[in-house]
């Protein structure tokens, strides 16, 4: 015996509300699953980047300071050569002014240049020769200036001329 | 007031309220901390990066000031890192004289960092002028050489002979050198 006119429908345990709330939910947690992968990946990037940044940091800054210290040591032989260099044409300066310095008519035997003075051996065919055109010219130069003189064979004079600057004079050039 | 509710929606409402519960836990408790730390993250990698590139570039200044300096002063750099050799400074330097004697004695003292080689010289020249045509070769030649006091002269019939000290400056063996 029927009491309806139409068929009864089916029941299902999964009803069409509920079906809507599943896919409602899954797309939500399937979109936080995917947020939550995106980061994860990203801070594991930024890991990463971080040591990759530490190591060239360190890199870098341990290639700098090699490099400065081969800058400091080029610059410290470049003016140690600088000053060698400029020595030796001081001192060819003073050997040129002092072979300049001996007039014609006195002839040196023997020149010896030291730190601090001058010494000269020679021969001047009398001592106003010597005073005038050597003895003064020195004298201007240096501190102190001794003379000794000493007959030649043929009438003229040996003369042995030391001439000296005061030490502080010298720290003080250097 | 009576609601009547069904027992199917009962449990929808139940079932709703659970997930909702997870998304809102699973949000506040690992998606904002993880969202937190990558914002802090990627302010600081920025941050690194923007250091990095500063140290980048000091580098490649440092690197071409370098390089400069390198190809400016190749010749001092290059007369520091050659060991004195009588032999060959006899060869470069005999025109100068028409005798020499070169006597090497050993390293003096290491001075700043460079040791510091004495060596006598023992020489005849013909006129001044060529002892100093030899100091202006001295500055040219291929080790760092300075005259030194004292400088002896003394006329020996035609010829001059002179007698002076030579200071030869080179790099320390242990040194870093520039080679």
């Amino acid at each position: 015996m029927t009491y309806s006119y139409i068929k009864p429908r089916t029941k299902s345990l999964i009803t069409s509300e509920l079906k809507l709330l599943f896919i409602f939910f899954f797309i939500t947690i399937i979109m936080l699953l995917m947020t939550y992968l995106f980061l994860t990946y990203k801070n594991y990037a930024f890991k990463q980047d971080h040591i990759y940044i530490e190591k060239s940091k360190n890199d870098f800054s341990d290639n700098t300071n090699k490099m400065n210290s081969d800058i400091k040591f080029i610059e410290k032989q470049v003016a140690i050569s600088k000053k060698i260099f400029t020595q030796n044409t001081v001192l060819k300066d003073s050997i040129t002014n002092m072979f300049d310095l001996v007039p014609e008519r006195i002839t040196l035997s023997e020149a010896k240049l030291l730190k601090n003075g001058l010494i000269l051996y020679g021969i001047t065919p009398n001592k106003d020769v010597y005073n005038f055109m050597l003895q003064a010219p020195l004298h201007s130069i240096f501190h102190h200036t001794y003379s000794s003189f000493y007959p030649a064979e043929n009438g003229w004079l040996y003369f042995v001329s030391k001439n000296y600057i005061d030490e502080d004079e010298i720290s003080e050039e250097e | 007031m009576n609601i009547e509710v069904s027992r199917q929606n009962l449990y929808l409402l139940i079932l709703s309220v659970f997930l909702l519960i997870f998304v809102l836990i699973f949000s506040f408790l690992v998606l904002i901390p993880q969202g937190k730390q990558y914002r802090e993250k990627r302010v600081q990698i920025k941050k690194e990066e923007a250091e990095l590139k500063v140290q980048k570039n000091y580098n490649e200044d440092t690197t071409q000031i370098l390089k400069t300096l390198r190809s400016d002063n190749k010749n001092i750099i290059a007369a520091f890192a050659n060991t004195f050799d009588s032999k060959r400074f006899k060869k470069l330097h005999d025109g100068y004289f028409s005798e020499l004697v070169i006597l090497k004695e050993p390293i003096e003292d290491n001075k700043d960092g460079f040791s510091v080689y004495s060596v006598k010289a023992v020489s005849k020249i013909n006129s001044p002028k060529t002892f100093y045509n030899f100091l202006d070769a001295i500055n040219k030649t291929e080790w760092i050489i300075s005259i030194n006091f004292p400088i002896n002269f003394k006329r020996e019939g035609e010829v001059i002979s002179s007698s002076f000290t030579m200071k030869v400056y080179s790099n320390l063996i242990d040194t870093n050198s520039t080679k």
